[in-house]
């Protein structure tokens, strides 16, 4: 008897749905990777703005980031190992100024011991991130405190995965935020670079059913070799084997159009990444300008030893490390000048890498430690981007032979999947809270000093919309007691960079970030009070929608 | 399977005879393509099917006639060409698949094994897989060989130093000297030669389940021995010493997973690791919540599955005070032992360092919370586990109910609360469901997740065997049983159904040893040490596993472990470094690209070797078939895509044949049988074979298993 067995896709989605959680519902959106209609929409991809995401793993301590020294119950009550003191010496409270740029002693680059004042009366900075405060007087960075959403988990897994997907509390939804954006900038299915990674594996950020964005973890040996041998004839036979194999069909499984589309990036990628110069030979990248009141500009991507900070100029001075000179330090940050490249020298549009070892449980660490270290990473990871779009991007003052962008095109955007607690632990370290940090720089950064603004913070500042409430009964204990309560979600952070400086039509963005324009629950556009059901049962929180992040 | 088609009325008749049971899903038959006539020809294509051996096209011009094979017609790939172009005609397309016994020996060696080797595939062509699968699940009935295999495996074992032995810190061999890499190496020579290869794999699950991490261990007791190489010796004692008790316990065949979590809980490398260490619970102070949250969500009942950030801070204080301490030989599992005494080199003191002793999992009470705490407040199961959950007893008089009190205790008496939240937390229906899930997924598929309605009549086939597999942990007494859950999965349709059948992408681990399994044949079949036509030291695989996408066996910074699904490994430099790699290994030893230098960093293969032509000499003794290109395709491809059916493989033989006919330059034609068969390394046929192996290997089917 003829028995038709098919699946449509509403008896998978129905039946996935009866089993009480989403298995594997691969993509948000049922669109092809290239439509007429994305096409005709937008201008993601072609306007020439691109973006880095920096991805700080493990939930960074946003209040020893940006430190609420104005809070009075910021001290010895919550914290002692992992307390950043304030200077005793220098007045805070003082707005509409400069954030300073401390530099002291023998050891100009971090002997600060003390909150760096930011200047607009209220916050502090770790003095590992000194390096933030001349992008900052700039007007080129934005800090954003208090940023999280509804319904926070506190599991790092799930968090990262909210974060990445841009959907919190649904993690039916597989694919990322950057992906579907790149799916709508109508490019993702034909040009072989779109949305780009350095890290260990494909950020799920980057991740989706329909194209494949590409993540190496070292762009070095990213090329074949092959039987004969691994010159020339060995690297031709495997390439061409991979090629023809593109073309052999097989039968449906789970996991073979995730290999054809990453075959298929495989082949298309190789001679772009092939033309970029990723050795450490041509990490030429120099400041321009010299530091610590030395003789000699420090390298932008300390990748190696000799290029970290001042340690060579100074008959190799382990003072003088820029950053914590270990091997993953410069692991990053040749993933960060490889991300760097890539947007400088290609057509991608996306280009990101993360660090990791945020979760501070024990031993974080204060001015000192852990933390800190991990810090000066992200401080000088900012500093130096600037500067190597501003030197060598185009427009700079010595761009780089075909380079695509200027520092006015491109936004670094940091994301972290939450805060910490407030309270520190027995082991001197910090659990898993709620609210956190973001930075945003770029050279159409909307910070300090532009367009009449007398700071570039957001969310730490008594003055706000919604202020931060001091005290043992403030924003610091909002939540639990003991966790940092949001104002402001990071999805309105992230969507007003896709729309405003990527170039989505709003239409996209509702389809990147479902529920955008609803207004009467989730508040992302314009902000207001969001309830339950977004928020659990008996909670509510005010938070001020879309900051106002672009000049 | 039958397929009809009608060039008569250009309609689609699809028609499945397959014995498949209800529910689980069947493969989608073939799928009728581009049906074109005129020129005096017939042609269509079709989406291949999975397994399928061979494809049988017919035709009639009157359905009352039995269809018969269209004489008139050829097939290449999944096109048929005829030029039987009568005016009304109709077509049938058969697929006969691969017996179901190779089919589902192809899943039971990628998933209980590392894979298949010509001797496995060897045995159960012509014997039962399910002979495999009752013997690999009684492991202690498995003669274990390993150490006759590779030498490094018994010089490896020496250097482990267990719960009870001294270790020698500062020696070079003998007990405790072994560092990281002697004990990744042994992992890896243990995957590619063991003979109880479920016991490997499931080594591997339980390590990357209960992950620790060598360099957090090295870090903490580097504040004590301020060595480097002890400190390192002393992580990597921990890491050994985990999976030791571990494999020691699925030696035995009540094994549970209660037993498997409290080796866990009480493992050092895990109490520094989550942070237990240094969690104190005295009154001022806030004890540490890693360890508390990540034994509910990771370990034992999946995130948000029957807990809450409340629950988590109370049975916080449970695990308060549980800590380390060096203590004196054959203490290792009293937590009340007292630092050890006795001095390696006496009046040298009582540093760490000059300690006889074991450092081991220690209770200090003074860091306990006397209070009663309260974990699971009021909590129900909730209703969508249904019976027999909804209505157990778990601990309190009334059913469902699953709230643990911690009564006040005081001293010692204390460490109890942290063995009866392992006792109580073990059996869950959320844990039952959660490990289930997470079986499934290293066995079925990949699309398992907990959160089933286990009451709907429309339950998933997914969460039918999630269901199963709990009902046999609940109902068997002591519960969680391992063997008996593995057991109901491999013996579910789910498992056994083409559901399963290449449904998963192979992790570095899984790809590294299943490519040299795949190719090593012990040529005198005694599978004696230097026998094998394809092997490894294990040292060779450490650095090619962090490459193809950092995978640091024992060295997985985040608790979550390394992940099982495809995403999280597949990606073009990933891919880069698979393909790099096996073709590093194919090429000959001591030739360029095997090992040596290129861009200024190390080619990948060093001591892991093939010697196809080797095994291809031992299978095809006959001089004339060593030159056959046909069957040399066939035999590598018989090795190396079991479980695949010959018509489908067919661009592959097609190219495999090609290839050994073409110049090592890839375009001038050369007659493979020409060519003078022998293994010496820069030879041409030597060098065609190796190619033709990388060649098989770089597909991008050799990524699934």
């Amino acid at each position: 008897m003829p028995n038709i067995n098919t699946t449509s896709r509403r008896d998978f989605v129905s039946r996935m749905l009866t089993a009480g959680a989403g298995l594997g519902l691969g993509s948000l959106l049922n669109i092809p990777p290239f439509t007429h209609q994305a096409m005709a929409e937008g201008s993601i991809g072609a306007n020439g703005k691109k973006l880095i995401f920096l991805f700080l793993r493990g939930g960074n301590d946003g209040l020893n980031t940006v430190v609420p020294v104005g809070d009075p119950e910021y001290g010895p009550n919550i914290r002692s190992s992992t307390l950043i003191p304030s200077d005793a010496g220098t007045n805070y409270s003082e707005t509409n100024i400069p954030c300073d740029f401390p530099v002291s002693g023998d050891n100009p680059t971090f002997a600060y011991q003390n909150s760096i004042r930011v200047g607009n009366g209220f916050a502090g900075l770790h003095p590992s991130l000194k390096f933030l405060a001349p992008v900052y007087n700039s007007g080129d960075l934005l800090m954003l405190h208090r940023v999280g959403y509804p319904q926070q988990s506190r599991s790092h897994f799930d968090s990262q995965i909210y974060w990445e997907s841009g959907v919190p509390n649904d993690r039916s939804v597989n694919d990322g935020i950057f992906y579907r954006t790149m799916i709508e900038s109508g490019l993702a299915g034909t040009a072989p670079l779109t949305g780009v990674s350095f890290q260990q594996k494909l950020p799920v950020l980057l991740q989706g059913p329909d194209a494949a964005m590409t993540n190496l973890s070292d762009p070095l040996r990213y090329n074949l070799l092959g039987v004969p041998n691994d010159s020339g004839t060995g690297i031709l036979k495997a390439r061409n084997e991979i090629d023809a194999a593109q073309n052999y069909q097989w039968a449906n499984k789970n996991y073979r159009n995730l290999l054809d589309l990453q075959y298929g990036n495989l082949s298309n990628t190789l001679d772009i990444f092939g033309g970029i110069d990723f050795t450490e030979t041509g990490n030429t990248f120099v400041d321009d300008e010299n530091t610590d009141d030395g003789n000699d500009p420090y390298f932008l991507f300390p990748s190696d030893k000799d290029k970290n900070g001042g340690y060579t100029f100074n008959n190799n001075d382990g003072n003088k490390f820029v950053v914590d000179n270990t091997s993953q330090s410069r692991s990053f940050f040749k993933n960060l000048k490889a991300a760097a490249l890539m947007l400088n020298h290609t057509d991608a549009i996306v280009a990101g890498t993360e660090f990791t070892k945020f979760d501070s449980h024990a031993n974080q660490g204060g001015v000192d430690g852990i933390h800190s270290d991990l810090l000066q990473r992200v401080g000088w990871a900012i500093y130096s981007l600037r500067k190597y779009f501003k030197i060598y991007g185009k427009n700079g003052t010595n761009p780089s032979a075909g380079a695509k962008v200027s520092w006015d095109d491109v936004v670094v955007v940091t994301l972290t999947e939450f805060g910490r607690t407030t309270v520190e632990n027995t082991s001197s370290g910090t659990d898993h809270a709620e609210a956190g940090v973001m930075f945003v720089a770029g050279g159409g950064v909307k910070g300090y000093g532009k367009s009449g603004l007398t700071t570039g913070v957001i969310g730490a500042d008594p003055q706000d919309t919604f202020p931060w409430v001091t005290g043992p009964t403030g924003s610091m204990f909002a939540v639990r007691d003991r966790y940092l309560e949001r104002v402001m979600d990071f999805r309105s952070v992230l969507g007003k960079l896709i729309r405003n400086h990527l170039g989505a039509t709003q239409d996209q963005l509702n389809r990147i970030i479902p529920g955008y324009t609803n207004e009467a629950g989730e508040h992302l556009l314009s902000g207001g009070l969001v309830t339950e059901p977004v928020e659990a049962q008996g909670i509510s929180t005010n938070i001020i929608g879309e900051p106002d992040l672009l000049v | 399977m039958k397929t009809f088609i009608s060039r008569a009325t250009l309609a689609l008749l699809i028609t499945v005879h397959a014995n498949l049971k209800a529910q689980i899903p069947a493969p989608q038959p073939p799928q009728i393509n581009n049906f074109v006539f005129g020129n005096g020809l017939t042609s269509f294509d079709w989406t291949p099917f999975p397994a399928a051996d061979s494809y049988v096209i017919s035709a009639t011009s009157d359905l009352n006639l039995a269809m018969t094979p269209d004489a008139n017609g050829s097939r290449t790939g999944f096109t048929w060409t005829s030029t039987n172009t009568s005016d009304v005609q109709f077509f049938r397309l058969d697929t006969i698949p691969l017996d179901t016994n190779a089919q589902l020996t192809a899943s039971v060696l990628n998933r209980l094994a590392y894979g298949p080797t010509p001797h496995l595939l060897d045995r159960f062509s012509s014997n039962s897989i399910s002979d495999f699968i009752t013997e690999q699940l009684a492991p202690e009935t498995v003669v274990e060989n390993s150490t006759l295999a590779h030498t490094n495996v018994s010089i490896l074992q020496g250097k482990f130093a267990d719960h009870n032995t001294y270790m020698q810190l500062e020696a070079e061999t003998g007990p405790g000297s072994a560092r990281l890499k002697d004990l990744r190496a042994w992992h890896l020579l243990n995957a590619v030669h063991a003979d109880r290869q479920l016991l490997e794999v499931l080594t591997q699950f339980l390590e990357n389940h209960f992950v620790t991490q060598f360099t957090k261990s090295r870090a903490e007791i580097g504040k004590f021995f301020q060595e480097s190489q002890m400190e390192e010796r002393m992580a990597v004692s921990f890491e050994y010493r985990e999976i030791d008790l571990w494999r020691q316990a699925l030696l035995s065949p009540a094994c549970t997973f209660r037993q498997l979590l409290e080796i866990s809980c009480e493992s050092p490398a895990m109490i520094l690791y989550l942070d237990t260490f240094g969690s104190r619970a005295d009154k001022t102070r806030i004890p540490n919540e890693n360890f508390s949250r990540e034994i509910m969500e990771l370990f034992c009942m999946g995130v948000d599955n029957g807990y809450d950030q409340t629950d988590i801070e109370q049975m916080s204080f449970g695990w308060a005070g549980w800590t380390l301490e060096m203590v004196e030989l054959g203490e290792a599992f009293n937590p009340f032992a007292p630092r050890a005494t006795t001095e390696l080199n006496p009046g040298l003191g009582t540093s760490y360092t000059n300690l006889v002793g074991v450092c081991a999992f220690n209770f200090r009470s003074e860091w306990h919370d006397e209070d009663a705490q309260v974990i699971f407040s009021n909590k129900f199961v909730p209703a969508r586990f249904g019976k027999p959950w909804v209505s157990g007893l778990y601990g309190n008089a009334t059913p469902g109910l699953y709230q643990l009190d911690l009564p006040i205790r005081t001293g010692t008496n204390a460490v109890q609360d942290g063995y009866d939240i392992i006792n109580h937390v073990a059996d869950l229906p959320f844990t039952q469901e959660f490990i289930s899930v997470k079986l499934c997924r290293l066995f079925v598929h990949d699309n398992f997740a907990h959160g089933y309605d286990f009451t709907s009549p429309t339950l998933s086939p997914e969460g039918q065997l999630v269901k199963q597999c709990m009902l046999v942990w609940e109902t068997n007494s002591p519960k969680g049983q391992i063997r008996k859950v593995l057991r109901t999965i491999f013996d579910s349709e789910l498992f056994q159904s083409q559901n399963a059948a290449f449904a998963k992408i192979k992790t570095p681990i899984e790809y590294a040893a299943s490519a040299i399994r795949a190719l090593a044949l012990s040529t005198n079949r005694t599978r004696l040490a230097n026998t094998f036509t394809a092997d490894t030291d294990g040292y060779s695989l450490i650095v090619p596993m962090s490459r193809m996408g950092s995978m640091l066996l024992f060295d997985r910074s985040d608790p979550d472990g390394y992940p099982e699904h495809g995403q999280g490994w597949i990606s073009a430099g990933t891919l880069a470094e698979r393909v790099r790699w096996v073709q590093s290994f194919c090429i000959a030893e001591g030739l360029s690209g095997h090992s040596g230098n290129q861009n200024g960093t190390k080619n990948d293969a060093l001591f892991t070797v093939c010697d196809p032509v080797r095994l291809l000499q031992t299978r095809l003794p006959s001089p004339g078939d060593q030159l056959d290109a046909t069957k040399v395709a066939n035999l590598f491809l018989g090795f190396l895509y079991p479980g695949e059916g010959a018509a489908n493989l067919e661009f592959y033989r097609q190219a495999a044949v090609n290839y050994l006919n073409t110049e090592d330059d890839g375009v001038t034609p050369s007659n493979f049988n020409l060519l003078i068969p022998s293994n010496s390394p820069g030879t041409a046929y030597d060098t065609r074979i190796r190619g033709l192996v990388a060649m098989l290997m770089s597909a991008k089917r050799f990524n699934e298993q």
